[in-house]
């Protein structure tokens, strides 16, 4: 299913990466959600033993999605890098975005938070235990 | 608001007891629930045993994924108390409605999260069976074990246990119904339990001879304890947290396809 059409009514601007170039910095505070429109980033994290990749996303992959709930002093929780090439990603008007979310029940907004949430436990499970396999 | 009552299933509230199963991965369901207090572990099974993906108390929310994963029917996960724990179930009839009535890109973000949460619990599973096979020294000590194909091998063996640093005194009869190298399930009577705790984390030196006659002996953490098949049994598995070298032996022996 292509994204673009659904995505280019919320584009607020997109923007050019290279290789390596830090998207989203970890512990840095920001109210962008992102959409991967070209090329691939990496999900990193600082751990003990250096920086880790624990995810590659691919086109059409969102980032950023804690901006959802509204809270910008919330910290990043993990660093998005732009992978091998060029990167595009497209910025996401977040108060359009805030104004859908908030549209919904307010059960069904429970859920999707608890998903958005488990994911950020998940991230931090997964490089602790590439952390704790490195250190054998 | 009569016939509001009619639509909407009304939402039922359920307590547990510390190590009931609440949801089991593969089943068929679609209930959310809410946990009003109490705790709970949220895990997926691997060869190697149980691997937990998250811990959830008051106020935390499970069972939301086969409902926002339109993709799938059955629990991605099991999820079993750890303690008394007392939860509100969301019937999704309640919910269906809303849902449909959700803005596409909130649908389309919810969906981008999902799947990059599968990838990651699975990159979990594959990190932490890692983790537990290197630890229970398999992998290290028996090259081929990881290109066998290890199962839980169906049992009906008679075995003696007793608790770890316990007196001679204790020493219970049960009967083990299932072994792999990492785990094994034995059915006991409820009586055991009221003489000694049976609870998840105790542990329990377990005696039994193979149908071969090999003696095996080893050490086991309680991961569940549920009702067995009759009234008066209980099925406790636990994890295999030690077992000396002849014992894995002839373990590993009896095991092989």
């Amino acid at each position: 299913m292509s994204a673009e059409p659904l995505m280019m009514a919320y584009l607020a601007s997109h923007e050019t990466y290279k290789a390596g170039d830090i998207i989203i910095e970890e512990g840095s505070k920001g109210d962008w959600v992102y959409v991967v429109l070209e090329g691939q980033v990496k999900v990193t994290k600082r751990t003990s033993v250096g920086m880790l990749t624990i995810d590659v996303l691919k086109k059409g992959s969102i980032f950023g999605e804690m901006a959802l709930f509204g809270n910008a002093l919330q910290a990043r929780s993990a660093s998005v890098i732009a992978a091998d090439g060029n990167a595009r990603v497209g910025v996401l008007d977040t108060r359009q975005l805030i104004e859908d979310y908030e549209s919904i029940a307010l059960e069904l907004r429970l859920l999707i938070k608890a998903l958005i949430m488990g994911l950020k436990e998940s991230n931090e499970k997964a490089a602790a235990l590439v952390v704790a396999a490195n250190k054998v | 608001m009569a016939n509001n009552s009619s639509e909407a299933p009304p939402i039922v509230n359920l307590s547990y007891k510390k190590g009931d199963l609440i949801v089991r991965e593969g089943d068929y369901g679609v209930s959310i629930y809410k946990i009003m207090d109490g705790k709970v572990r949220v895990y997926r099974e691997s060869e190697s045993g149980e691997i937990s993906l998250a811990t959830l108390g008051e106020g935390d929310i499970f069972g939301e994924r086969t409902f926002l994963n339109r993709a799938s029917e059955t629990r991605s996960a099991s999820v079993r108390a750890l303690e008394d724990t007392k939860v509100e179930v969301w019937h999704t009839a309640r919910l269906s409605m809303a849902y449909n009535e959700i803005p596409p890109i909130i649908k389309y973000i919810t969906d981008q999260v999902m799947s990059r949460s599968i990838r990651m619990n699975n990159l979990i599973v594959q990190l932490a069976t890692k983790e537990q096979k290197r630890k229970a020294g398999i992998e290290k000590e028996d090259p081929l074990a990881s290109q066998r194909r290890f199962y839980r091998k169906k049992v009906d063996l008679f075995c003696h246990y007793r608790p770890t640093g316990a007196s001679s005194k204790f020493n219970f009869e049960g009967r083990v119904r299932d072994i792999s190298l990492t785990g094994l399930a034995i059915t006991v009577t409820r009586r055991n339990a009221a003489n000694v705790s049976h609870a998840i984390g105790d542990i329990f030196v377990v005696n039994t001879v193979l149908p071969n006659s090999k003696n095996v002996k080893l050490e086991a953490e309680v991961v569940t304890v549920g009702k067995g098949e009759k009234r008066e049994e209980l099925d406790v598995r636990m994890t295999i947290t030690d077992i000396a070298a002849g014992s894995k032996k002839s373990l590993g022996f009896f095991l092989m396809p």
